[in-house]
């Protein structure tokens, strides 16, 4: 790997880093895209829809993930780990690793020969663990790079990938290689995770088979979803009685997590129309405590969503067991009515909440804003030291955060402060470099 | 990089030190890979010539409908399983008969 | 910098045209309904096609490449494809087509997504053959193609900024620091708009007029800043890259030596709009010490024209506007919000004198020296009812209509937190009130906020949860009552109970509307949404930008916000204003008139049909040693909308790449059962 002389180092190829990177690159400077997986496109290219236009996502995702590929000004590197930064006096030196994918990318074209020949199948987290793929693959259909990447810790090493492809492009020769990247700012767009499924024991601690969390939802909505339609993963029924649970992850002190996430409100709803749309017989519930509608459009994505049938209910929902057949027994405490009720459900949602993206390898959580030595908030996301004077800005001079890295945010939200961040980046890039040729 | 100038190791050399570092993981995958090779044999034999649900597979073959139901999705695919029609509330699957041929 | 965009040599006419067709399943959006296989198993069948395909997104990044590889190996040299709407990803495959080495005119989309799967759920066969015409239209229409420069026009480093509170400043400033030039224009006297009249911003509980004065000086003392205060645009012409605007501005009719004497000597008073009418003010004034300008201004609107006596002398005002003609490559529109103004008797608005607003509430606040009890209208304030979602969340066919007609069915989002961060303070300041908040859904969505909600809980504020169908009523207490106000509501929270609540005063937490600016949005012909406010691009992918190419928007013009959402979206929009004008010029589509000079006789009928100033006009040619009259186009000036197409007698005039002979070419594919849609049929 070549070391790199740019004026942005993007962490993160989600939509926010994504979009910083354009709006960047757009302006004429150079930038350098780091991801830690092998395509970049985020969470967001996982989705189903988006609300509240109900565009299919991956076809506005996709088009991000190739403009950013394509666009002369942005170098994409991919599968690539930031080990550490430091301040050179000029901007940022920052110590980058390429991880060995056992393929040689310039080779690869991408054609599945290696993927359909691996014999060993192992769980998609594209899919959320619900849906497969094998040790050698393209990530997922719609992957940029279209390049396939073996995971060495579930190899056989049979060969059979290196004799199949056709470009001659397996190497299982390939090493970590370390590379440098000189920057004269960073934005931070590591994004988020969800609250995990198994945090609360009242709602089976993650052991219902038939409680999911709320992406493996969109993936079922997903054309492209494991299953290619809504059934529960627990043993294949298509579910007639849906209901979700919100602020499981959300708002919640014994979770630590005291702050609203902002768009499970919204990604219920949604999900409960497309639901009303794959299957015109089930009734959705969705108990709720406030209903957080608060977006551009997104009341009235509300009203309508009642309007449809689905039916929202205020109560707490204070435990969830299962019965004889897998299905998921809620128990509910209808604030309205002052009486605590048990109904059963096929199939039940656990609206997450969304906590910091955790590091790789199991380390903290706040792995990111450690290397880049970041104080975080309460909340336990980057801090933002004057969000009413530069909502964009961090406690570190030239290092500018987006996205979720700062928070819960939606999409459209997380396009808004990656265009600011931009912003702010390209004025101090400016202000910076007129400075060192002054100076 | 590295100003250190090595040797660079033979293609030979390299492929058994990778053996020996993932040593413990390739016997742990051939494990499950000779597991997961057995659980799609019997999927796939009980689904030959009639479609069925993912429940009526789990019962036939002894094992949880949601490990089935992963091993349907997958075989689904890559193409070698196809969905057949519905019975209640459960898909039915099949062997794809391409695949068969 | 990126070089500028070379596009491919012009294709000759005697090319054959090989036509390659691709029908999206845009992600289960058409293939739900249409099948995609059928389609393109029969548009295959026409002639010129060399390839038809389906894909499930043909705009990802493999999709793309699948369009490229047939452009390249099978040499096509007309795309068609039918996919989402053109406004979402037209470029996108204009791109792919380049990269391929194909103009990028030489591609057609067809929206299969809005006009057909999304209106025919529920008729699969009839969605189907709807697609095979379209898409064959699509194919007709591309056989007549031909490759088309852009036009492409220098674009003045120089931006206009339409309102001078947070969002226009934060714009204004984040453009100038990327080298562009920029006039600021404010229509009150005094910058800072809506948030100098906080007193306290949630959640960091900073005070708004220090944040806000950092911004200005920071704005005001930048070089390439022009401010000007009391100005409006008056008239707006030309197209992206090269606005030209005319500004208004009205005189400070005080002299800078004068000004805080003639303030002072001034008698005549009107009701005071910084404190929401509580207070009146002179008409020479200063909405508070430390405001920018730093002295006194003319109120023009309120000044009725009578001598002024000053040391002896009698001084007559007068307005002498100025006139400023500039040009500007991009105009953001930061034109901010009015808070709503509940209906007289709405909640007892305006006949009960004891219900007020929130912002009036907050300037009354600011009044009150510390240490000092509440008041409200000569009595002691002991019980305050805050009720939320006045002026939003409303349901048609339940609550009264606005004067548009229409109900105002969003969330402000703002309310809540504001609420909520004023109860807090009024429990802080007077800790003996009682307070209760009657709220439909609690909305402490941002970071910090949901802290600012449970401080209140903490802090015993009642809550009481009302219906949207079901709001609270605000009646006056019969005399000798022990308070002044009755507020009745259905508490869901005690299942229904109906309450009635004594209390000293209401605080009507009210919504956001935009501002009243028609004529700017007739000038500048850009959209606004069914909630009035000023309508993006794409609310998802392209929220800052409009359909109006060169116009972007920076905060509560487009809706409700915050000061911190606000400051993003306005930063967002400086980046975009940067892109565009940073490389100095602009590519404009082609899609603008064109005459045949052959078949023009000068005739003049498309002159006077023309829409547009300067779009169209006859000059004076010699054509074999006589003078003759031509219609000639200016393309910068036109926008396409063929008026002048449709007079010409003698069809000389066509708009590129929607001449007649491909329109007609495409309607004759629609309406003809072709033999390649009747076998797919079969």
């Amino acid at each position: 790997m070549d070391n790199l002389h740019v004026d942005t180092l993007v962490v993160g190829g989600g939509i926010a880093g994504m979009q910083a990177a354009l709006d960047l690159a757009d302006q004429g400077f150079q930038v350098a895209l780091v991801e830690r997986e092998p395509s970049i496109g985020g969470k967001m290219i996982t989705l189903s829809k988006v609300f509240p236009t109900l565009d299919c996502c991956s076809c506005i995702t996709t088009p991000k993930m190739s403009a950013v590929a394509h666009h002369p000004n942005i170098h994409l590197l991919t599968y690539c780990e930031l080990q550490s930064i430091e301040e050179t006096g000029s901007g940022f030196h920052a110590a980058i690793v390429q991880k060995p994918r056992y393929v040689d990318a310039r080779k690869c074209t991408g054609c599945r020969e290696c993927e359909y020949a691996c014999p060993v199948t192992v769980p998609s987290p594209f899919d959320r663990g619900l849906g497969a793929y094998r040790a050698i693959r393209v990530p997922f259909s719609t992957a940029v790079p279209q390049k396939a990447v073996l995971d060495m810790e579930n190899c056989i090493l049979c060969g059979k990938c290196e004799k199949e492809c056709p470009a001659g492009a397996v190497d299982f020769t390939q090493q970590p290689e370390p590379f440098e990247i000189e920057t004269t700012t960073i934005i931070a767009a590591s994004g988020f995770e969800l609250t995990p499924l198994n945090a609360k024991k009242e709602y089976g601690g993650g052991k219902l088979r038939n409680v999911v969390d709320p992406l493996m939802m969109e993936r079922f909505l997903a054309p492209t979803g494991p299953y290619g339609r809504v059934l529960r993963p627990g043993d294949g029924k298509e579910p007639t009685s849906i209901a979700y649970v919100q602020c499981a992850g959300s708002r919640d002190q014994t979770l630590g997590v005291e702050y609203c996430s902002r768009v499970c409100c919204m990604y219920a709803v949604k999900q409960a129309m497309l639901i009303s749309g794959a299957l015109p017989m089930a009734d959705i519930t969705i108990y709720y405590m406030d209903i957080r509608t608060f977006g551009k459009g997104y009341e009235q994505f509300y009203q309508n969503a009642k309007a449809m049938g689905v039916e929202f209910v205020r109560g707490k929902v204070a435990a969830i067991r299962e019965d004889g057949e897998q299905n998921p027994v809620i128990k509910v405490e209808l604030t309205e009515e002052g009486r605590i009720v048990e109904r059963t459900f096929d199939l039940v949602i656990l609206s997450l909440g969304m906590t910091p993206a955790p590091g790789s390898n199991g380390t903290t959580s706040t792995s990111l804003s450690a290397s880049l030595g970041l104080p975080l908030g309460t909340d336990k996301f980057i801090a933002i030291p004057a969000p009413n004077a530069n909502p964009c800005a961090s406690a570190r001079p030239g290092i500018f955060v987006t996205g979720t890295a700062m928070g819960p945010m939606d999409i459209v939200d997380s396009i808004v402060t990656a265009s600011s961040a931009a912003s702010a980046a390209s004025a101090y890039i400016r202000e910076h470099q007129k400075e060192a040729v002054y100076a | 990089m590295s100003d250190i100038k090595t040797e660079a190791p033979s293609r030979g050399e390299m492929l058994k030190r990778l053996r020996e570092t993932h040593a413990v993981s390739v016997e742990r995958t051939q494990v499950l890979f000779r597991a997961q090779k057995q659980m799609q044999q019997a999927i796939c034999q009980f689904i030959r010539e009639t479609p069925k649900t993912v429940p009526e597979i789990a019962a036939e073959i002894g094992k949880p409908s949601h490990e089935v139901l992963w091993f349907v999705a997958s075989l689904k695919k890559y193409g070698i399983v196809v969905e057949a029609g519905m019975c209640g509330d459960y898909p039915l699957y099949q062997r794809a008969k391409e695949a068969q041929a | 910098m990126p070089e500028e965009k070379k596009f491919p040599e012009t294709t000759p006419a005697s090319e054959e045209v090989r036509v390659g067709v691709y029908t999206c399943h845009c992600g289960g959006n058409i293939s739900h309904v249409v099948r995609c296989e059928r389609v393109t198993k029969s548009l295959g069948k026409l002639s010129n096609v060399v390839v038809a395909r389906t894909d499930p997104s043909f705009c990802s990044d493999t999709g793309q490449a699948i369009i490229e590889k047939d452009i390249k190996e099978l040499g096509v040299n007309r795309v068609v494809i039918g996919a989402c709407a053109p406004s979402l990803h037209e470029q996108t495959f204009r791109n792919t087509v380049t990269r391929a080495g194909l103009n990028p005119y030489l591609y057609h989309h067809v929206g299969l997504r809005e006009q057909d799967s999304w209106v025919h759920g529920d008729d699969k066969d009839g969605a189907t053959e709807k697609a095979i015409r379209l898409m064959s239209a699509g194919v007709a229409k591309a056989r007549l193609l031909i490759p088309l420069d852009p036009i492409r026009l220098g674009a003045e480093k120089q931006a206009l900024v339409i309102g001078g509170g947070v969002a226009g400043l934060r714009s204004a400033l984040d453009i100038a620091r990327q080298g562009i030039r920029v006039t600021l224009v404010e229509k009150s006297p005094f910058l800072g708009g809506r948030m100098a009249q906080l007193e306290s911003i949630f959640p960091t509980d900073e005070e708004p007029r220090q944040l806000l004065h950092e911004l200005i000086e920071q704005a005001a003392a930048y070089p390439n800043i022009t401010v000007l205060t009391q100005a409006e645009v008056t008239a707006v012409s030309g197209y992206v890259g090269n606005f030209n605007v005319r500004v208004t501005q009205r005189s400070r009719g005080v002299s800078d030596e004068m000004a805080e004497a003639l303030a002072a000597a001034c008698t005549q008073e009107t009701p005071d709009e910084f404190n929401y009418g509580l207070t009146r003010r002179k008409v020479i004034c200063r909405p508070y010490e430390g405001c920018y300008p730093p002295l006194p201004a003319v109120d023009w609107e309120h000044y009725d024209g009578q001598p002024i006596q000053l040391n002896g002398k009698s001084v007559v005002l007068k307005d002498e506007p100025q006139v400023h003609e500039l040009t500007a490559g991009a105009i953001v529109l930061a034109t901010g919000f009015d808070p709503y103004e509940p209906r007289r008797g709405e909640y007892g608005y305006g006949e009960i004198p004891e219900v007020a607003t929130l912002p009036q509430l907050i300037r009354a606040l600011s009044r009150v020296p510390e240490g000092e009890p509440l008041t409200w209208n000569g009595h002691p304030v002991r019980d305050v009812a805050l009720i939320h979602c006045v002026g939003s969340r409303e349901l048609d066919g339940v609550h009264e209509p606005q004067a548009d007609g229409q109900v105002n069915n969003y969330c402000s989002r703002v309310c809540c937190t504001a609420s909520l961060h004023t109860a807090v303070e009024l429990r802080q300041r007077f800790p003996k009130l009682n307070l209760y908040e009657l709220y439909q859904d609690i909305r402490t969505y941002g970071r910090g906020h949901e802290e600012i909600y449970r401080q209140a809980q903490a802090k015993m504020v009642r809550f009481l949860r009302y219906h949207g169908d079901e709001r609270p009523e605000v009646a006056a207490a019969p005399a000798g009552d022990t308070h002044p106000v009755l507020v009745r509501v259905k508490d869901t929270l005690t299942y229904g109970e109906e309450i009635e609540i004594p209390v000293d005063l209401v605080v009507l937490a009210v919504g956001m509307m935009p501002r009243q600016i028609d004529s700017l949005v007739n000038m500048l012909k850009v959209s606004r949404g069914a909630d009035r406010f000023l309508l993006e691009a794409h609310p998802k992918l392209r929220p800052v930008e409009m359909a109006v190419r060169g116009i972007v928007l920076a905060g509560t013009a487009q809706g409700p916000m915050n000061i911190q959402e606000s400051l993003s979206a306005a930063s967002a929009a400086a980046a975009k204003v940067a892109s565009l004008l940073g490389q100095g010029r602009v590519e404009l589509p082609p899609f603008v008139a064109r005459v045949d000079e052959s078949k023009c006789n000068g005739a003049g009928a498309c002159v006077e049909a023309c829409l547009e100033e300067g779009a169209i006009a006859l000059q004076t040619f010699q054509e074999n040693g006589r003078e003759v009259k031509r219609a000639v186009v200016t393309p910068a000036n036109c926008t396409g909308c063929g008026a002048c197409v449709g007079v010409c007698p003698n069809r000389a005039i066509d708009v590129q790449a929607w001449t007649l002979a491909q329109y007609e070419a495409m309607v004759d594919a629609i309406a003809m059962e072709t033999p390649a849609f009747s076998e797919a049929e079969k």
